[in-house]
């Protein structure tokens, strides 16, 4: 019996370029990351998904309709882009910096309640693979929100009153923004743990998300009712330097969320290390950016910028040195083999020792920077008169005691570290607890003696008590009551401590790299299975 | 080089596992390994340390001391090798909301790094397999505990891995489901793979296992086949005999016989007394004659050999850390 081939008709004309196209779509989402495809089906069938979509439809609609009505008929006539702007503004801001940032959150702290984490550990999946996958799902989704909203900004823009740039501006911060945050929601996700923790964590978390829609929100409508007030320049570093600043940190807490999934026995440090001087390094650079292009304007960015560091290297400082001092033969793999190698790297290879110096060294350098920049201000004539001296007084002498008690204290928690991890094997988060703990002993226990035995008579500065009371100390310091020798001597303490603890550790860059088995390497060349087939068809 | 991977033929190796939670011993140098193809079961009561070392194998934990090692890998040194060889059903499901059971898979096809047609013919292999293909676009919640144990079990096979591990995968199952189950696991070691599993429901694990391990207090009791243990056991093996005259003499006769005589669980109940025998077909015959003539009259003897969950019972204590 004869037969049609229906199949052969239906394909001949473009069937080649379909075929073409189909086998290239197929290949391209085979290499988009899993977690991605996974997340974005769950997401998009989700309740609040379809609740927060529907809530921005009707939200926005219904804000097109009363914003009108209630300008009408000046609408005609006059500019009225600000208030309907303001409207959909609102609109659009709760679920970028508040719905998409949680529902992250939750998604990860999900993973992990419901043990399909340790599931995915167990694939071909990388911490990063899924970290990453999720972020991606959380842009989609708020790229989604934008594109329903998107009609609504061109309509208020047709208004007139509010011009291109500044609408394109505010919609790059919310991106960035709504981005930044969801990315501090994921880093929250794996930090707590049991129940009282996770609920601590959210409400920490939903407490930084109101306090950025808030920020957001006094800058967006600055930037409607009062204008730009920035000149073209001050424009493009305030673009560059964020965005920099943004990508740099939003890194950094990526890679430390990633961390945080990774098994004990891989390297969880050296990447985390990296993309803390990698966020240094931006900062440096946008406070120097800062002072030499904004000028005396740029001063309140030097400001902010030296706490952010000083506050993120405490942070991290005492984390690092917290950690396992084990090296594991998988790290070991890794070590530098080189002699050279060895002597410059060691400090990024995991362990409180390498933590310690780590920390030291890249203080050490920091404060020179900063002692030498602060002397440069003066000179060029930047901050004049007042501005001068209170530069000098804030971030003079105080800035290096901060910085010789912090190595001080490090030094001592390694130590404390070094014997609680004899019989435990407590998480890195000790380190700071221990930091906190030898910071307020430091300072209460000399200040309750000199209390004592002055009668409890109100107290003045005595070096001889309170040398080890860095508030007491960096507050006299700020008043300029400070005797002449106590800084040298609170100095002198921290480099001789510092310098120990670089002695000491000498012989952490004595461990070599081991030899990853032969047969460990063929099987890690082999090609993942279908790859092969795929790139045969 | 350095050779850091095991030797020999076993696709399973646990070398002097230990792991410790502060001062309990979760597993306290457990040692045995797992032939290539065989039906590993792993006995022990709750709290025993049996998840503590499957959880090591599949790469979730890392020992205190010694190794395991699954196709010559370390777990400890090669994790993602060891990753590649292995599936794991935990005891919780491990489900996601919002999904579909094809869409499920796919993910973990995708997540083991399968491409291309052979994940979408795995994928397919799999539905059939564990008989979920008429559910394939389901959604996970609307699941029954028989079915998303069958999922989970897909979810562990869809990179084929040469070996399986399988948490108490029978555990909450209608005896339909746990037979289903059951023949699933024989298809899968008669394809070559090897299976360690563990279970409460120690006659399905006598049936479907080619050897099995004890485990108590994070120590190994005792290991080999059902019938080696058991074999071990026999001095264990329960008597019962039909006394009709003099019953309140006989203890004195039956520990007059000798050593393989074991007292100490002796029930009498009125012309019938059970006690544990540690001799073979001619010793009890032996026995007999000897009871006989003593003077009691011997009118019934039955020798019972003991099932797994005896052997449970009697090489565990019930105790739990």
């Amino acid at each position: 019996m004869a037969t049609i081939d229906t199949t052969a008709e239906i394909a001949s004309p473009h069937s080649d370029w379909l075929d073409k196209l189909d086998r290239w779509c197929a290949r391209t989402g085979d290499r988009i990351n899993p977690i991605l495809v996974k997340e974005t089906r769950q997401s998009l069938k989700s309740r609040q998904f379809v609740v927060t979509f529907s809530m921005i439809l009707f939200a926005a609609l219904a804000w097109t309709i009363a914003g009108s009505l209630s300008m009408m008929p000046q609408i005609y006539t006059t500019p009225s882009a600000p208030r309907m702007m303001i409207g959909y503004y609102a609109v659009l801001a709760l679920p970028m910096l508040m719905v998409v940032p949680i529902a992250a959150y939750r998604s990860l702290e999900a993973e992990i309640d419901d043990g399909t984490l340790e599931l995915l550990s167990i694939t071909a999946l990388s911490p990063w693979q899924i970290v990453l996958g999720k972020l991606g799902s959380a842009s989609l989704q708020m790229l989604l929100y934008f594109v329903t909203l998107f009609p609504c900004l061109a309509y208020a823009y047709s208004l007139r009153g509010v011009d291109l740039p500044t609408t394109l501006l505010i919609v790059a911060s919310l991106g960035v923004a709504g981005l930044l945050l969801t990315v501090v929601g994921l880093f929250f996700a794996p930090t707590a743990r049991g129940r009282s923790g996770r609920v601590s964590a959210l409400l920490a978390l939903i407490f930084l998300l109101v306090l950025a829609e808030y920020a957001m929100g006094a800058m967006v409508f600055g930037m409607i009712f009062y204008g730009n007030p920035l000149s073209q320049s001050e424009l493009l570093f305030y673009v560059v330097a964020s965005t920099a600043v943004a990508f740099s940190l939003g890194h950094l807490m990526l890679t430390s969320t990633a961390a945080q999934l990774t098994p004990e026995t891989e390297n969880r440090s050296t990447a985390v290390r990296l993309s803390l001087l990698a966020f240094t390094t931006v900062c440096v650079s946008t406070i120097a950016l800062a002072v030499l292009v904004l000028r005396s304007s740029g001063l309140p960015i030097y400001f902010f910028g030296m706490f952010v560091i000083a506050g993120v290297w405490t942070f991290c400082g005492a984390l690092m040195v917290g950690e396992r001092s084990t090296i594991t033969p998988r790290i070991r793999r890794e070590l530098p083999s080189s002699f050279l190698g060895r002597l410059v790297l060691t400090w990024l290879t995991p362990g409180p020792t390498t933590g310690l110096v780590f920390t030291i060294i890249v203080l050490s350098i920091l404060t020179v920077m900063q002692q030498a920049s602060l002397s440069w201000i003066s000179r060029s004539g930047i901050a004049r008169g007042i501005y001068s001296s209170q530069l000098r007084r804030f971030f003079g002498q105080p800035a290096l005691l901060f910085v010789a008690y912090l190595i001080s204290f490090l030094v001592i928690v390694r130590l404390l570290m070094y014997v609680i991890r004899l019989r435990n094997n407590p998480r890195v988060e000790l380190g700071l607890a221990a930091l906190v703990v030898v910071a307020l002993m430091a300072a209460l226990i000399p200040y309750s003696m000199q209390l004592h035995y002055n009668d409890y008579q109100p107290l003045t500065y005595d070096p001889k008590w309170q040398m080890t009371n860095w508030a007491f100390t960096m507050a006299s310091a700020l008043e300029r009551r400070l005797p002449p020798n106590i800084i040298s001597n609170v100095v002198g303490a921290a480099v001789g401590l510092g310098t120990i603890a670089i002695l000491a550790a000498w012989k952490t860059t004595r461990p070599r790299r081991t030899a990853t088995p032969e047969r460990v390497l063929q099987e890690l060349e082999k090609k993942p299975q279908g790859l092969s087939e795929q790139s045969a068809s | 080089m350095i050779a850091v991977h095991s030797s020999g033929s076993d696709c399973i190796e646990l070398r002097r596992l230990h792991r410790f939670f502060g001062d309990t011993k979760a597993v306290n140098d457990v040692t045995f390994s797992v032939g290539r193809g065989q039906v590993f079961g792993y006995i022990g009561p709750n709290g025993a340390g049996k998840t503590t070392s499957m959880r090591i194998l599949a790469t979730l934990d890392l020992p205190s001391y010694g190794d395991a090692y699954v196709d010559g890998f370390s777990v400890v040194n090669d994790p993602e090798l060891v990753r590649k060889r292995l599936g794991f059903m935990p005891d919780a499901f491990g489900t996601y909301r919002d999904v579909n059971c094809s869409e499920y898979l796919d993910f973990f096809a995708r997540a083991y790094g399968l491409v291309g047609r052979h994940r979408s013919q795995r994928l397919q292999w799999v539905l059939n397999f564990t008989g979920t293909e008429g559910m394939a676009n389901k959604p996970i919640r609307g699941l029954s505990k028989g079915m998303k144990q069958r999922l989970c079990l897909g979810r562990a096979l869809i990179h084929d891995p040469a070996v399986l591990i399988l948490d108490e995968p029978a555990a909450g199952l209608d005896p339909r489901a746990r037979i289903e189950l059951r023949q699933m696991i024989r298809q899968l070691a008669d394809r070559g793979k090897t299976i360690l599993i563990s279970s409460h429901i120690l006659t399905e694990l006598a049936e479907v296992c080619d050897s099995v391990a004890i485990i108590e207090q994070g120590q190994l009791l005792a290991t080999g086949s059902v019938d080696q243990i058991q074999a071990e056991r026999q001095n264990q093996l329960e008597l019962t005999m039909r006394i009709l005259n003099r019953q309140d003499d006989v203890i004195e006769a039956l520990k007059g016989f000798g050593e393989s005589v074991l007292m100490d669980n002796a029930i009498i109940d009125g012309q019938f007394i059970r006690f544990g025998f540690g001799g073979d077909m001619s010793a009890q015959a032996a026995l007999v004659t000897h009871l006989v003539n003593s003077g009691f009259e011997v009118a019934e003897v039955r020798a019972e050999k003991k099932s797994l969950e005896d052997v449970f019972l009697q090489v565990t204590e019930g105790l739990v850390q």
